[in-house]
């Protein structure tokens, strides 16, 4: 396929792609020195590897990618090449714009929770490298194709192919994040996660995505190896994280609350009590003073 | 209206997982729950569980076993009794509030201190007095530790308990240790009942700072208010302290001043029996863990339980969907099966954790020892599946050293696999008996219970109402076959000292 560099500003063809900034097929024949400086983008940018070795650092991560391996930048962090130059090869890139409520934007007709839960697993991956993705490959020619031919339905086209390809790019980073060998390690990985994150309203679709399950079979699974539903799980990860924080007379009880994930001091409170038989404020008091 | 039925619930605060199960009166189960928490491995070497965790998904559990079996079926509970895993440490300030996350028996931070201490003069005398191997799993070097390295928490701990005492803490408000706990501390004397001074002072700690003991029959203390609501449980009802699940599982494998012994095998394992004297042992192999005031539980642990094998299966096995190890195992078992006993001669050390009983060596590692050209995969799967289970039979041998052994009870999920039971009975050439449940220890806690209740005249009596529903008997040609085998296993573990250690430090050096 022809080498093409189309930028929102100044080509036809993305016209009736706002969301897409950038899209290229570059095919690199010589070694031009400060070809590659240092960027950052607010958009979010995929790299597939089409020929050629390229040593990159991707937000602090040195890592080398070969053909048919690919890499996401999430906006603001910085891509640089490792010897200041961009190596001999070629590549094809697409720079996307994200949207600050669903961060894929409404072009996308992934929902809205899902759209949530790709932005989840892109985020808590330390370094979104895929290695062997050839099927991303077909599906950024697919895209240079109907985007260079405008036939009939090629915008429908065009963005179902960006769902594929963040759909595809998610499902593969949620396996290689976690081994599918062994659910107690790919459980304790979650729980580091969930831990983390505790102050955000989990959904089991977004934690079922986190070990590369679908819900049913991750809601099993996790009831077979905790004795809870995956909800349940979460809320005693959840007390347990407001028990420790009540016993240091230093937290005040809202911030107890919503630091722990609960709706609202009052959903905390009950939530508690239905558990401990406490409120949160009498179990406080029992445990701050020496008895 | 009838009177209500009474039951008696148990609750085993385990590595894992807690378990609360309900028994009548008679022993026979009604129902069991469990629900787990993780272990964290923060850094090398340490393994970490959060006790509120752990005290909530308690709560969580016997609540949900409580109005879905006992309330709503109008059962009355008539006692409850505790069980745990055996060395956890937890340290806490003067109001009872945890500094930081409780330190399990797998941890592995005090390995310097016990290393010191080991076959050290002063380490003798504590070895003798308190039952415990000096080894880092030990609380004692638990707390010498943090006493050199962590001064500022040392400082600041009002008690340092078991995962038990703190548990029973949040319930009751009591500060109690019973004395199978206690005897793993490294803290007590054995002899004669008590914190012994001399591990005290190498602790550098005194009795303040410990919880009281207490039998294992004694009340833990009074539910507090809150708990009796939440849960529906009367004012009056008995809590007893209850044991260890080394002590449970051996009791409710219906071990009992006999010349039986229990083999226990889930992640790790462990060869039991029960005694009326100390186990001593000049080479320090085993330990002597106290269930009443003149019953000891002796014997030797293993690292080496279906942990190795799931490992294996990880690494060799074929995974058709994602997670589902059990089948893969299944399939692995399948085509050991396929082969004979022995493997054709191909050996397996399963020490890829280290070992404890009876090689005590942490720096022991894994071993295939005498490939050739003839061997398959499955002979690898069955040498991996007869490695870990010649572990188990060493540490057997070298307890019949002292107590005559004419038959096992076999308990523990690995070990009730009937391939494994089979392959059990045939390494030791005796006689395996399997329980109706392979959880001994709820077993075990229910029977403390009851005879605490009156059920029983004594434990004597109780241990003797514990049924076998299934035997297995030993295969004289196998047998024969597996001793050739073994005999080079004992002595590739003991050979390779030397070699066990240069790879641990060349391993340690790699950053592995």
């Amino acid at each position: 396929m022809n080498q093409v560099f189309w930028q929102q500003e100044n080509c036809n063809e993305l016209q009736s792609f706002l969301h897409i900034y950038e899209f290229a097929l570059k095919r690199n024949s010589s070694i031009r020195l400060n070809s590659f400086d240092a960027s950052c983008s607010d958009g979010i940018r995929i790299y597939y590897i089409v020929e050629g070795k390229f040593e990159w650092i991707i937000d602090g991560y040195p890592c080398t990618l070969f053909p048919t391996d690919l890499a996401v930048i999430l906006p603001g962090k910085k891509l640089e090449a490792q010897k200041g130059y961009l190596e001999i090869g070629s590549l094809y890139w697409i720079c996307i714009q994200t949207d600050i409520q669903d961060y894929l934007g409404n072009w996308s007709s992934i929902s809205s929770s899902e759209k949530a839960t790709i932005k989840n697993i892109l985020s808590i991956t330390a370094n979104p490298v895929l290695s062997k993705l050839p099927d991303a490959g077909t599906l950024f020619a697919d895209i240079q194709q109907e985007l260079k031919g405008q036939e009939l339905g090629y915008a429908t086209r065009v963005n179902h192919l960006l769902d594929e390809l963040f759909i595809l790019v998610a499902r593969r980073l949620s396996r290689q994040n976690i081994s599918q060998r062994s659910f107690p390690d790919a459980f304790l990985k979650l729980e580091e996660t969930l831990r983390k994150n505790l102050s955000h309203h989990w959904t089991v679709e977004e934690m079922a995505a986190l070990v590369g399950l679908g819900t049913t079979a991750f809601s099993d699974k996790v009831k077979n190896f905790t004795g809870f539903s995956p909800l349940n799980y979460l809320i005693n990860i959840r007390i347990s994280e407001a028990i420790k924080l009540l016993k240091r007379p230093d937290v005040n009880m809202t911030d107890i609350a919503l630091d722990t994930g609960f709706y609202s001091s009052q959903h905390f409170s009950t939530t508690f009590k239905k558990l401990t038989g406490y409120t949160p404020s009498e179990f406080r008091k029992n445990n701050t003073s020496k008895t | 209206m009838a009177a209500k039925k009474d039951c008696i619930i148990t609750i085993e605060l385990g590595t894992n997982a807690v378990r609360v199960a309900a028994f009548d009166l008679e022993g026979n189960s009604i129902a069991s729950m469990k629900g787990s928490y993780p272990t964290f491995h923060t850094e090398p070497d340490y393994s970490e569980q959060d006790p509120e965790q752990i005290f909530i998904t308690m709560l969580f559990v016997w609540k949900n076993l409580l109005n879905e079996h006992i309330h709503s079926k109008k059962l009355r509970v008539a006692s409850i009794c505790f069980s745990a895993s055996m060395h956890s440490l937890l340290a806490v300030d003067k109001n009872g509030v945890p500094l930081g996350n409780a330190i399990t028996w797998s941890d592995n931070r005090a390995k310097k201190e016990a290393q010191q201490m080991k076959h050290s003069p002063e380490g003798t005398i504590i070895y003798t007095a308190t039952g415990t191997p000096i080894h880092p799993m030990s609380p004692l070097f638990k707390i010498a530790w943090m006493k050199n390295n962590d001064p500022e928490r040392f400082r600041q701990t009002s008690k340092f308990l078991s995962l038990k005492s703190y548990i029973v803490h949040q319930l009751t408000g009591e500060y109690l240790v019973d004395y199978s706990i206690a005897s793993a501390t490294g803290l007590m004397n054995i002899h004669h009942i008590g914190w012994e001074n001399k591990a005290l002072d190498y602790a550098g700690i005194d009795i303040s700072r410990l919880a009281e003991l207490v039998p294992v029959f004694a009340s833990a203390g009074k539910l507090k208010k809150a708990y009796q609501n939440s849960l529906g449980i009367a004012a009056d009802t008995k809590i007893l302290i209850g044991s260890s699940d080394g002590c449970l599982a051996t009791l409710g494998a219906g071990v009992w001043d006999d010349t039986r012994a229990t083999v226990t095998i889930e992640d790790s394992g462990a060869v039991r029996v029960m005694r009326k004297t100390v186990l001593q042992d000049e080479k320090q192999r085993f330990f002597n863990y106290l269930l009443t005031e003149d019953r000891y539980v002796s014997g030797g642990p293993t690292n080496s339980g279906s942990i190795i094998f799931e490992w294996f299966a990880r690494q060799f096995g074929d995974f058709k969907n994602p997670f589902e190890i059990e089948y893969t195992i299944k399939d692995l078992i399948q085509e050991a099966s396929k082969i004979p006993a022995g493997s054709d001669g191909l050996i397996f050390l399963p020490y890829l954790l280290g070992e404890r009983a009876p090689i005590w060596n942490a720096n022991a590692r894994g071993v295939f020892f005498g490939i050739n050209i003839k061997h398959e995969r499955r002979h690898f799967i069955r040498a991996a599946l007869e490695g870990i289970l010649y572990e188990i039979y060493s540490i057997g041998r070298t307890l019949e050293e002292y107590h005559k052994i004419d038959s096992l009870s076999i308990n523990g999920s690995f070990a009730a696999i009937p391939f494994f039971t089979q392959m059990i009975a045939d390494i030791f050439n005796k006689n395996v008996t399997l329980g109706h449940s392979y959880y001994s220890v709820g077993l075990g806690a229910y029977l403390l219970s009851a005879t605490e209740m009156g059920v029983y005249k004594n434990l004597d009596e109780a241990a003797r109402t514990v049924g076998f529903p299934e035997s297995y008997s030993p295969r004289e040609s196998d047998h024969l076959a597996y001793v050739d085998c073994y005999k080079l296993f004992e002595k590739l573990s003991t050979h390779l000292s030397a070699e066990f250690e240069t790879i641990a430090d060349l391993q340690q050096r790699i950053g592995q």
